[in-house]
């Protein structure tokens, strides 16, 4: 596709409008929005990453070491609150979803721009209130990010009326994405993009849209209830009135376990592009990949209750929800063989992506099968609730979402700044990353199976050594992270000038200049090829 | 005996050791093969690529393969379950009632502990609940987790084999102290489990040490009051100047600490107090170690021997985990001064002030939610179960915590 030189970059003002700030912030360019998610996303997870160091340093010892008991109890609550709602959730969808969906299906723009400039003011006035329930009222919420009642309803008098509300409007943003891309992948394909020859990272996508679509008005029924509880004095959840927490439990997790999902899948979309450009080869498995995407979606939203093996709901329901867990264990397995015979009879180029791509892979493997030993109901009895599950769910969201986001950042870098960060640099980065990653999350692993459990401010002697050593991998990580974003930040703003297509990619964002223009295509393009055949694609060089 | 045909501890395990071990096997191969495939096939060893869009065998190899192994794993762990929660008939029955932040075990002939005391080789069934919020009973040795629900009965059974002790946790976070409600389940040989679950003094320490003087025969010759006997008085003697007469005859001044009332059990002769005849018998190899301990401490803490009893009893009952006897502030007044000062209580919506009395102070343990103290939240249940007794034995301690020292 000839690019126009007159096209300007979308960083740059339009031609014939006054630009500045509003040109920003009253954007309908999915690009633009999708910066501006990318920036509140890195900026939520440095905050969340500084809770959770914090966090990390009052363990080094048991007793008081840096905070009191009440402090710990926010901090933990906060970086759970903050990693999820204003971190994990948004991060790929919101950031590199909107900036490539629609150029990966040769689309001018989401179906609906109005909304999802909207669905960003959304984010904004979610992640504002949550800084408000910090500051005001009785001191920031210190429930844990599940809100479990009857604690959080009847007990606590912190502020955790404005941190509910926080997350039910955080949820609104989070449906109308999916919406927004649901309904943008069904109407503006280009021709000849027909939905076998998508990038499996937009079949994740329409996969986890309809995850946000389906699962998130829960979230916003129950945390609405929540409200009814604490405002009204309904007795929905409140045992003294005649209610049920376990109830709310079910609520809770009804959305809130799909939501790993939500938090997952458009990862697993990005390593699936990302390996075959790296292996120079098309992908292994193609339809099975993305029907993956779509069973573990579906499957995904029936596996609720394995969060509540201990709750005291009834053994037949241990039974179903135990085997319905490790229903989706197949198709999570399937994607890993698929991942890794992609690689066979390649011709592979170890670039930055690369590497976070086969950290996801081995990171995310420990995730899973971790989550074997959680899904079945006799061992998850003992590990429940300990610092197993911590260390599983650091894995999966951590070693899985933060490794692919990773990679998609060091991916799509070049196409959206144009310029090139030291690729050296990244490596050792990423080599830092993987390391301090495995000192800190393996032993909680280890402590969990000798039953420490979560949430804890204190904790007993036999425990000291395994979160010292914890404790000593949370700051080889933190300098890694900070490592990669400085990085990427010298990357941005100095970086080698760097032609559309360094890695030689074969899908449609590779076809146009970087960084995009205003206008993604000058002329609509017309689709004849699969997003994985390289055949006649060369890697630009700017290196 | 009932045959132990059955030991979930071992069946948990064995779900363990097969989903680690196929864990780890496939966790090896997919990084094995990662880095071999990247190794062999990079760019410059394998400079041209082959196009492999699929292989329909591969893929029901590997849709077949893991559906297979997940069904196993599945089945293991759910016979692993089964086996949790399968009570034997035998198991004997001990209530547990969870709140912020302690817990409290009840046994059949209604005795309360804080402690979870059981007797070895028989399976002890947990029926428990929750006075506040959801919390969770941890056992790991046992494997065992059950959430307390308020309003609900749960269950959970383990079967104490070998003789110890054992940590207990909350597992569900519960609030600000979630991290100190702790406890132990202490395993103990049946008699010394019988002998404890009989024993009806409230207290485990001024009450058993006092049990232990009479069952010893000292209270023959001692007094506890202070009242002098054929002995000397066992009360305020710790600490105490002593004039004594050495085996040779010679006096001299002594402190009686815990080396001196050791020796004076063991061999009363040795030094024997002014104004006293060598008249007692040696208690060497009759007072067990264990007994001995419990002496002494009384010796040393627990003359007054009410407030000692009300102490225990505020532990035992999770008081202290709510109020602190040190003036720092938890999630309830502290009870240090409590006696004595003039509160600033909210009752029925409006301020007032109200001196902290004796028919205040009851008033708050047995109906915390009627008056309840200024900046601080209506959560403590109410105590209704404590007997007249018991409830003196509580006002007496926190009438010593109220005393200037």
């Amino acid at each position: 596709m000839a690019s126009d030189h007159s096209a300007v970059s979308f960083f740059e003002t339009q031609p014939g409008t006054r630009g500045g700030i509003t040109s920003w912030i009253f954007s309908t360019d999915h690009k633009r929005i999708g910066i501006m998610y990318l920036w509140g996303i890195m900026g939520f997870f440095i905050v969340g990453m500084l809770l959770g160091f914090l966090i990390r340093m009052e363990l080094i010892a048991p007793g008081r070491d840096i905070m009191d008991q009440q402090t710990y109890n926010v901090m933990f609550t906060l970086h759970g609150v903050i990693m999820i709602f204003l971190v994990v959730i948004p991060s790929i969808p919101a950031a590199f979803g909107n900036i490539f969906l629609p150029i990966q299906i040769g689309a001018e723009d989401v179906s609906f721009p109005r909304l999802n400039n909207f669905s960003w003011w959304l984010y904004v006035a979610g992640a504002s209130l949550a800084l408000v329930s910090l500051f005001t009222g009785n001191g920031p919420p210190d429930t844990g990010w599940t809100f479990y009642v009857p604690f959080s309803s009847n007990v606590t008098t912190t502020n955790v009326d404005v941190a509910v509300m926080a997350v039910f409007i955080l949820g609104f943003s989070s449906i109308l994405t999916g919406l927004n891309f649901v309904t943008t992948l069904h109407r503006l394909r280009a021709p000849g993009m027909t939905w076998t020859r998508m990038p499996l990272f937009c079949w994740s996508l329409y996969a986890t849209g309809w995850i946000q679509i389906l699962a998130t008005p829960v979230l916003g029924i129950t945390v609405l209830l929540i409200f009814a509880e604490r405002m009204l004095g309904v007795g929905l959840f409140d045992p003294a009135k005649g209610g049920d927490p376990i109830l709310y439990q079910h609520l809770f997790w009804i959305y809130s376990h799909p939501a790993v999902y939500i938090m997952i899948l458009p990862a697993m979309g990005v390593i699936s592009d990302v390996l075959p450009v790296f292996a120079r080869r098309d992908i292994f498995g193609y339809k099975m990949i993305a029907f993956s995407s779509v069973m573990i979606a579906f499957a995904g939203s029936l596996v609720w209750a394995h969060h509540m093996f201990t709750s005291g709901m009834s053994d037949t329901a241990v039974l179903v929800f135990s085997f319905l867990t490790f229903v989706v264990a197949i198709p999570s397995a399937i994607k890993i063989f698929n991942w890794v015979s992609t690689l066979y009879k390649g011709s592979i180029y170890t670039d930055p992506p690369l590497w976070f791509a086969l950290a996801f892979i081995f990171l995310f493997s420990i995730g899973g099968l971790t989550g074997l030993i959680l899904g079945s109901a006799g061992t998850d009895i003992h590990v429940h609730d300990t610092y197993f599950v911590v260390g599983h769910f650091h894995y999966v969201i951590f070693g899985g979402l933060g490794f692919g986001l990773f990679s998609a950042m060091h991916y799509w870098f070049p196409k959206i700044f144009g310029r090139m960060y030291n690729m050296r640099t990244a490596k050792i980065a990423c080599v830092i990353i993987f390391t301090g990653f495995n000192i800190l999350y393996f032993p909680m692993l280890i402590m969990g199976l000798q039953g420490m459990p979560r949430r804890y401010y204190d904790y007993l002697p036999q425990y000291t050594f395994g979160h010292q050593v914890s404790t000593v991998g949370s700051w080889i990580l933190v300098a890694g992270l900070l490592l990669m974003f400085w990085n990427l930040l010298q990357g941005s703003l100095r970086g080698r000038k760097c032609s559309g297509n360094p890695w030689g990619g074969a899908s449609l964002e590779w076809q146009i200049p970087s960084p995009p223009p205003h206008h993604n295509f000058v002329t609509d393009p017309v689709v004849d090829r699969g997003p994985y055949d390289f055949r006649g694609v060369e890697r630009d060089d700017c290196r | 005996m009932i045959p132990q045909s059955l030991n979930p501890v071992q069946q948990v395990d064995f779900a363990f050791y097969i989903i680690f071990g196929i864990s780890i096997l496939l966790l090896v191969g997919i990084t094995l093969t990662t880095i071999w495939f990247v190794y062999r096939y990079h760019h410059t060893r394998n400079p041209n690529p082959e196009d492999i869009s699929g292989n329909l065998w591969a893929e029901v190899i590997w849709i077949l393969l893991p559906t297979l192994i997940v069904m196993a794993l599945f089945y293991y762990g759910w016979v692993g379950y089964k086996a949790l929660r399968t009570v034997p008939d035998n198991a004997m029955t001990v209530k547990v009632t969870a709140r912020m932040w302690s817990w409290v075990f009840e046994y059949e002939n209604g005795k309360r502990s804080s402690v979870l005391y059981v007797p070895k080789d028989k399976p002890v069934k947990l029926i428990m609940t929750s006075d506040d919020v959801i919390h969770s009973l941890y056992v790991p040795a046992y494997r065992i987790k059950m959430d307390t629900v308020p309003r609900m009965e749960t269950y959970a059974w383990f079967n104490p084999d070998t003789l110890g002790s054992y940590d207990v946790f909350c597992a569900e976070y519960c609030g600000l102290k979630h991290a100190n409600m702790i406890t132990t389940v202490e395993v103990m040989p049946p008699d010394d489990f019988t002998r404890w679950l009989e024993d009806k003094s409230a207290s485990q320490g001024a009450g058993r040490a006092l049990a232990l003087f009479e069952g010893y025969g000292c209270i023959g010759c001692h007094t506890t009051d202070g009242s002098p006997n054929v002995g000397p008085s066992l009360k305020n003697l710790y600490g105490k100047k002593q004039q004594v007469t050495l085996k040779d005859g010679s006096t001299r001044e002594i402190i009686v600490d815990e080396p001196y009332l050791r020796q004076a059990i063991i061999e009363p002769d040795a030094a024997i107090p002014e104004g006293f005849s060598p008249a007692m018998m040696s208690y060497k190899d009759v007072v067990n170690e264990d007994d001995m301990n419990v002496m002494i401490q009384w010796f040393m803490h627990g003359n007054e021997v009410s407030i000692d009893a009300g102490r225990e009893l505020m532990m035992a009952e999770g008081c202290i985990s709510c109020h602190s006897t040190d003036g720092s502030l938890v999630a309830g007044p502290t009870l240090k001064g409590i006696w004595g000062r003039t509160a600033v209580v909210m009752q029925d919506g409006t301020e007032r002030s109200v001196p902290s009395d004796r028919a205040y102070l009851l008033e708050s343990i047995t109906d915390p939610g009627k008056a309840v103290v200024k900046g601080f939240d209506p959560i403590m249940p109410p105590y209704m179960h404590l007997t007249e007794e018991q409830l003196d034995q509580m006002l007496q301690y926190m009438q010593s915590l109220s005393e200037d020292k």
